[in-house]
Protein backbone atom coordinates (compact mmCIF):
# COMPACT_ATOMS: atom_id res chain seq x y z
CA UNK A 1 0.00 0.00 0.00
CA UNK A 2 1.85 3.04 -1.29
CA UNK A 3 -0.30 5.39 0.64
CA UNK A 4 -3.85 5.70 2.35
CA UNK A 5 -5.20 6.86 -0.80
CA UNK A 6 -4.99 3.76 -2.56
CA UNK A 7 -6.24 1.76 0.90
CA UNK A 8 -9.21 4.42 0.67
CA UNK A 9 -9.32 3.22 -3.35
CA UNK A 10 -9.55 -0.45 -2.62
CA UNK A 11 -11.96 0.03 0.41
CA UNK A 12 -14.26 1.05 -2.60
CA UNK A 13 -14.49 -2.29 -4.06
CA UNK A 14 -16.69 -3.54 -1.57
CA UNK A 15 -20.20 -3.72 -3.41
CA UNK A 16 -22.26 -2.60 -0.01
CA UNK A 17 -20.29 0.74 -0.18
CA UNK A 18 -22.26 3.56 -1.62
CA UNK A 19 -19.22 4.57 -3.99
CA UNK A 20 -18.85 1.22 -4.99
CA UNK A 21 -16.45 0.64 -8.24
CA UNK A 22 -16.16 -2.41 -9.48
CA UNK A 23 -12.42 -2.87 -9.18
CA UNK A 24 -10.62 -6.46 -8.61
CA UNK A 25 -8.63 -6.96 -6.13
CA UNK A 26 -5.57 -8.24 -6.88
CA UNK A 27 -4.11 -10.64 -4.36
CA UNK A 28 -1.39 -8.65 -2.54
CA UNK A 29 -4.11 -5.77 -2.62
CA UNK A 30 -6.00 -8.49 -0.36
CA UNK A 31 -3.05 -9.49 1.59
CA UNK A 32 -2.32 -5.83 2.36
CA UNK A 33 -5.69 -5.44 3.64
CA UNK A 34 -5.90 -8.40 5.67
CA UNK A 35 -2.71 -7.10 7.60
CA UNK A 36 -4.38 -3.79 8.11
CA UNK A 37 -6.97 -5.37 10.02
CA UNK A 38 -4.97 -7.21 11.91
CA UNK A 39 -2.46 -4.77 13.29
CA UNK A 40 -5.93 -2.58 14.43
CA UNK A 41 -7.36 -5.40 15.94
CA UNK A 42 -4.11 -5.82 17.75
CA UNK A 43 -4.17 -1.85 18.87
CA UNK A 44 -7.62 -2.33 19.47
CA UNK A 45 -8.61 -5.61 21.50
CA UNK A 46 -8.70 -3.70 24.29
CA UNK A 47 -11.73 -1.89 23.43
CA UNK A 48 -12.73 -4.76 21.71
CA UNK A 49 -12.59 -6.68 24.99
CA UNK A 50 -14.50 -4.30 26.65
CA UNK A 51 -17.84 -4.19 24.26
CA UNK A 52 -17.76 -8.08 24.52
CA UNK A 53 -17.53 -8.32 28.16
CA UNK A 54 -20.55 -5.39 28.67
CA UNK A 55 -22.90 -7.60 26.96
CA UNK A 56 -21.39 -10.83 28.79
CA UNK A 57 -22.79 -8.94 31.84
CA UNK A 58 -25.50 -7.54 31.19
CA UNK A 59 -27.43 -8.54 28.34
CA UNK A 60 -30.06 -6.97 28.28
CA UNK A 61 -28.74 -3.25 29.25
CA UNK A 62 -24.86 -2.75 28.17
CA UNK A 63 -24.18 0.82 27.64
CA UNK A 64 -20.51 -0.02 26.26
CA UNK A 65 -21.78 -2.07 23.72
CA UNK A 66 -25.58 -0.65 22.90
CA UNK A 67 -22.81 2.88 22.33
CA UNK A 68 -20.87 0.85 19.67
CA UNK A 69 -23.63 -0.96 17.91
CA UNK A 70 -25.16 3.22 17.97
CA UNK A 71 -21.88 4.06 16.05
CA UNK A 72 -21.82 0.89 13.64
CA UNK A 73 -25.32 1.57 12.48
CA UNK A 74 -24.68 5.52 12.12
CA UNK A 75 -22.11 4.39 9.95
CA UNK A 76 -23.51 2.06 8.27
CA UNK A 77 -26.17 4.41 7.09
CA UNK A 78 -23.79 7.27 6.30
CA UNK A 79 -21.51 4.53 3.94
CA UNK A 80 -23.54 1.99 2.62
CA UNK A 81 -26.03 0.89 -0.28
CA UNK A 82 -29.41 1.12 2.16
CA UNK A 83 -30.90 -0.32 -0.91
CA UNK A 84 -29.00 -3.69 -0.39
CA UNK A 85 -30.89 -6.70 1.12
CA UNK A 86 -27.48 -7.41 3.28
CA UNK A 87 -27.13 -3.95 4.30
CA UNK A 88 -30.69 -3.72 5.50
CA UNK A 89 -30.20 -6.43 7.47
CA UNK A 90 -26.56 -5.00 9.43
CA UNK A 91 -29.10 -1.94 10.18
CA UNK A 92 -31.81 -3.82 11.60
CA UNK A 93 -30.82 -4.00 15.56
CA UNK A 94 -32.56 -7.46 16.34
CA UNK A 95 -30.87 -9.16 13.76
CA UNK A 96 -27.50 -7.64 13.52
CA UNK A 97 -26.32 -8.56 17.27
CA UNK A 98 -25.04 -11.90 15.69
CA UNK A 99 -23.12 -10.29 13.06
CA UNK A 100 -21.60 -7.34 15.50
CA UNK A 101 -20.65 -10.11 18.07
CA UNK A 102 -19.13 -13.26 15.67
CA UNK A 103 -17.40 -9.92 13.73
CA UNK A 104 -15.69 -8.59 17.02
CA UNK A 105 -14.73 -12.52 18.57
CA UNK A 106 -12.92 -13.04 14.93
CA UNK A 107 -11.08 -9.72 14.99
CA UNK A 108 -9.95 -10.92 19.12
CA UNK A 109 -9.20 -13.93 18.17
CA UNK A 110 -6.79 -13.14 15.05
CA UNK A 111 -4.66 -10.89 17.20
CA UNK A 112 -1.24 -13.33 17.22
CA UNK A 113 1.13 -13.46 15.41
CA UNK A 114 -0.16 -15.92 13.08
CA UNK A 115 -2.94 -13.52 12.75
CA UNK A 116 -2.99 -12.85 9.46
CA UNK A 117 -2.89 -16.47 8.30
CA UNK A 118 -6.20 -17.34 10.73
CA UNK A 119 -8.31 -14.49 8.74
CA UNK A 120 -7.05 -15.28 5.75
CA UNK A 121 -8.54 -18.76 6.49
CA UNK A 122 -11.23 -17.58 7.83
CA UNK A 123 -11.90 -15.40 5.25
CA UNK A 124 -11.65 -18.18 2.30
CA UNK A 125 -14.00 -20.29 3.63
CA UNK A 126 -16.97 -17.36 4.45
CA UNK B 1 15.91 -26.43 39.50
CA UNK B 2 12.67 -26.11 36.38
CA UNK B 3 12.09 -23.57 34.31
CA UNK B 4 8.96 -21.70 34.46
CA UNK B 5 7.22 -19.69 31.48
CA UNK B 6 3.95 -17.30 31.84
CA UNK B 7 2.05 -15.69 28.79
CA UNK B 8 -0.75 -13.38 29.67
CA UNK B 9 -3.49 -11.99 28.00
CA UNK B 10 -5.54 -9.50 29.14
CA UNK B 11 -7.55 -11.88 32.11
CA UNK B 12 -6.08 -15.54 31.73
CA UNK B 13 -2.47 -16.40 31.95
CA UNK B 14 -0.92 -19.84 30.83
CA UNK B 15 2.10 -21.17 33.41
CA UNK B 16 4.08 -23.97 31.77
CA UNK B 17 7.14 -25.35 34.21
CA UNK B 18 9.45 -27.63 32.85
CA UNK B 19 13.10 -28.57 32.09
CA UNK B 20 14.98 -28.32 28.98
CA UNK B 21 16.21 -30.96 27.08
CA UNK B 22 20.20 -31.52 27.54
CA UNK B 23 20.60 -34.30 25.47
CA UNK B 24 19.63 -32.29 22.47
CA UNK B 25 22.01 -29.10 23.56
CA UNK B 26 19.01 -27.06 23.98
CA UNK B 27 19.98 -23.79 26.17
CA UNK B 28 18.87 -23.33 30.28
CA UNK B 29 15.43 -21.08 29.53
CA UNK B 30 14.02 -23.48 27.53
CA UNK B 31 10.90 -26.39 27.99
CA UNK B 32 10.76 -29.14 26.25
CA UNK B 33 10.08 -31.36 28.92
CA UNK B 34 6.61 -29.82 30.69
CA UNK B 35 5.84 -31.19 34.06
CA UNK B 36 3.26 -29.05 34.86
CA UNK B 37 1.03 -26.13 33.29
CA UNK B 38 -1.65 -23.84 35.21
CA UNK B 39 -4.17 -21.81 33.20
CA UNK B 40 -5.72 -18.93 35.14
CA UNK B 41 -8.95 -16.59 34.40
CA UNK B 42 -9.84 -14.06 36.94
CA UNK B 43 -12.91 -14.87 39.04
CA UNK B 44 -12.52 -18.46 37.90
CA UNK B 45 -10.76 -21.76 39.71
CA UNK B 46 -7.56 -22.26 38.30
CA UNK B 47 -6.96 -25.33 36.15
CA UNK B 48 -3.73 -27.21 36.00
CA UNK B 49 -2.80 -30.52 34.76
CA UNK B 50 0.02 -32.93 33.18
CA UNK B 51 2.08 -32.17 29.93
CA UNK B 52 -0.92 -34.97 28.22
CA UNK B 53 -3.99 -33.01 29.38
CA UNK B 54 -2.39 -29.79 27.69
CA UNK B 55 -2.79 -30.70 24.46
CA UNK B 56 -6.18 -31.99 24.09
CA UNK B 57 -6.94 -28.66 26.14
CA UNK B 58 -5.89 -26.72 23.41
CA UNK B 59 -6.80 -28.65 20.57
CA UNK B 60 -10.48 -28.24 22.03
CA UNK B 61 -10.30 -24.38 22.15
CA UNK B 62 -9.17 -24.30 18.89
CA UNK B 63 -11.92 -26.58 17.40
CA UNK B 64 -14.23 -25.15 19.34
CA UNK B 65 -13.29 -21.47 18.30
CA UNK B 66 -13.43 -22.44 14.72
CA UNK B 67 -16.59 -23.92 15.20
CA UNK B 68 -18.26 -20.79 16.53
CA UNK B 69 -16.53 -18.72 13.49
CA UNK B 70 -17.89 -21.04 11.29
CA UNK B 71 -21.53 -20.54 12.21
CA UNK B 72 -21.60 -24.09 12.68
CA UNK B 73 -23.44 -25.95 15.95
CA UNK B 74 -20.72 -24.82 18.55
CA UNK B 75 -19.88 -28.00 20.42
CA UNK B 76 -16.71 -29.61 21.29
CA UNK B 77 -16.86 -33.18 23.58
CA UNK B 78 -14.22 -35.32 24.57
CA UNK B 79 -13.31 -37.44 27.35
CA UNK B 80 -11.21 -34.73 29.23
CA UNK B 81 -13.00 -31.35 28.35
CA UNK B 82 -16.90 -30.33 26.93
CA UNK B 83 -17.41 -27.15 25.85
CA UNK B 84 -21.02 -25.64 24.70
CA UNK B 85 -22.36 -22.15 23.93
CA UNK B 86 -25.20 -21.51 26.63
CA UNK B 87 -25.80 -18.73 24.15
CA UNK B 88 -24.07 -16.28 21.90
CA UNK B 89 -22.39 -14.26 25.06
CA UNK B 90 -21.37 -17.10 27.25
CA UNK B 91 -19.84 -20.55 26.98
CA UNK B 92 -19.98 -23.86 29.43
CA UNK B 93 -16.79 -25.73 29.99
CA UNK B 94 -16.99 -29.09 31.35
CA UNK B 95 -13.23 -30.45 32.46
CA UNK B 96 -13.11 -34.26 33.16
CA UNK B 97 -10.77 -35.35 35.70
CA UNK B 98 -8.96 -39.00 34.97
CA UNK B 99 -9.05 -39.35 38.27
CA UNK B 100 -12.18 -41.56 39.60
CA UNK B 101 -14.76 -40.29 41.95
CA UNK B 102 -13.80 -36.55 41.21
CA UNK B 103 -16.76 -34.48 40.30
CA UNK B 104 -16.19 -32.59 37.05
CA UNK B 105 -14.99 -28.80 36.92
CA UNK B 106 -17.85 -26.99 35.16
CA UNK B 107 -16.55 -23.02 34.30
CA UNK B 108 -18.93 -20.46 32.76
CA UNK B 109 -17.28 -18.16 30.65
CA UNK B 110 -18.05 -15.26 28.32
CA UNK B 111 -16.42 -14.31 24.92
CA UNK B 112 -13.95 -11.92 26.18
CA UNK B 113 -12.06 -14.74 28.44
CA UNK B 114 -12.67 -17.22 25.47
CA UNK B 115 -10.32 -15.11 23.11
CA UNK B 116 -7.92 -14.40 25.88
CA UNK B 117 -7.68 -17.83 26.44
CA UNK B 118 -7.10 -18.45 22.39
CA UNK B 119 -4.42 -15.61 22.75
CA UNK B 120 -2.62 -17.36 25.56
CA UNK B 121 -2.77 -20.28 23.27
CA UNK B 122 -1.69 -18.73 20.35
CA UNK B 123 1.11 -16.99 22.29
CA UNK B 124 2.38 -20.33 23.80
CA UNK B 125 1.78 -22.19 20.16
CA UNK B 126 4.48 -19.64 18.93
CA UNK B 127 7.17 -18.87 21.16
CA UNK B 128 10.35 -20.20 20.50
CA UNK B 129 11.28 -21.39 24.37
CA UNK B 130 8.61 -24.04 24.87
CA UNK B 131 8.69 -27.45 22.44
CA UNK B 132 4.99 -28.45 23.13
CA UNK B 133 3.17 -30.01 20.07
CA UNK B 134 2.63 -27.44 17.54
CA UNK B 135 -1.20 -27.05 16.54
CA UNK B 136 -0.89 -28.33 12.71
CA UNK B 137 -2.37 -24.40 10.86
CA UNK B 138 -3.39 -27.07 7.73
CA UNK B 139 -5.46 -28.93 10.36
CA UNK B 140 -6.97 -25.46 11.28
CA UNK B 141 -7.24 -24.15 7.81
CA UNK B 142 -10.83 -24.48 5.91
CA UNK B 143 -12.04 -27.15 4.43
CA UNK B 144 -12.23 -25.11 0.84
CA UNK B 145 -8.39 -23.70 1.45
CA UNK B 146 -7.24 -27.23 2.26
CA UNK B 147 -9.24 -28.46 -0.97
CA UNK B 148 -7.44 -25.70 -2.94
CA UNK B 149 -4.05 -26.15 -1.98
CA UNK B 150 -4.16 -30.12 -2.20
CA UNK B 151 -5.86 -30.75 -5.10
CA UNK B 152 -5.21 -27.63 -7.05
CA UNK B 153 -1.95 -29.09 -8.59
CA UNK B 154 -4.09 -32.95 -9.57
CA UNK B 155 -7.24 -31.14 -11.22
CA UNK B 156 -4.42 -29.22 -13.03
CA UNK B 157 -2.48 -31.65 -14.52
CA UNK B 158 -5.62 -33.89 -14.96
CA UNK B 159 -7.03 -31.40 -17.18
CA UNK B 160 -4.10 -29.92 -18.82
CA UNK B 161 -2.43 -32.68 -20.90
CA UNK B 162 -6.04 -33.66 -22.66
CA UNK B 163 -6.65 -30.13 -23.24
CA UNK B 164 -3.00 -29.35 -24.69
CA UNK B 165 -3.63 -32.43 -27.20
CA UNK B 166 -6.69 -30.77 -28.09
CA UNK B 167 -5.31 -27.51 -28.59
CA UNK B 168 -2.39 -28.91 -30.84
CA UNK B 169 -4.69 -31.06 -32.89
CA UNK B 170 -6.86 -28.29 -33.89
CA UNK B 171 -3.51 -25.74 -34.76
CA UNK B 172 -1.94 -28.67 -36.35
CA UNK B 173 -5.06 -29.53 -38.71
CA UNK B 174 -6.03 -26.11 -39.60
CA UNK B 175 -3.06 -25.84 -41.34
CA UNK B 176 -4.24 -28.99 -43.64
CA UNK B 177 -6.57 -26.19 -45.28
CA UNK B 178 -3.67 -24.97 -47.31
CA UNK B 179 -2.83 -28.17 -48.66
CA UNK B 180 -6.31 -29.62 -49.40
CA UNK B 181 -9.35 -27.47 -50.97
CA UNK B 182 -12.83 -28.98 -52.26
CA UNK B 183 -13.52 -26.18 -54.59
CA UNK B 184 -10.70 -26.91 -56.88
CA UNK B 185 -11.53 -30.69 -56.90
CA UNK B 186 -15.02 -29.88 -57.65
CA UNK B 187 -14.09 -27.83 -60.57
CA UNK B 188 -11.84 -30.55 -62.20
CA UNK B 189 -14.14 -32.98 -62.09
CA UNK B 190 -16.74 -30.83 -63.48
CA UNK B 191 -14.28 -30.04 -66.15
CA UNK B 192 -13.38 -34.01 -66.56
CA UNK B 193 -17.07 -33.98 -67.04
CA UNK B 194 -17.55 -31.67 -69.77
CA UNK B 195 -14.86 -33.25 -71.86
Amino acid sequence: MPNKVTIWKIRNSNPLRKSYVNNNIKPDELDALIKITVEMSKYLYPYIREILKSKENNQENSVIYNDFSKRFIELINERFNKDSIRVKKLLNQDENDETIIKSLITLSFCISNQGYQKLKNLLFDF
Amino acid sequence: MQNKLSFHQSSVSLEIIGLPDYSNNENKDQISIISQWKLSMVDKPLIEGKVEHLGPIMDAFYFYSNLLLKNEIPIYESKLIDIKADNLYIHKIVLKSSKPNIKPLILKIGNSLLSDTINCFDQLNESSKVRVKKIDTFHNAPRKVRFGLNNRVKIFNFFMPPLIAICSLILFSSTFIYFYSPVEDKEKNELINIK
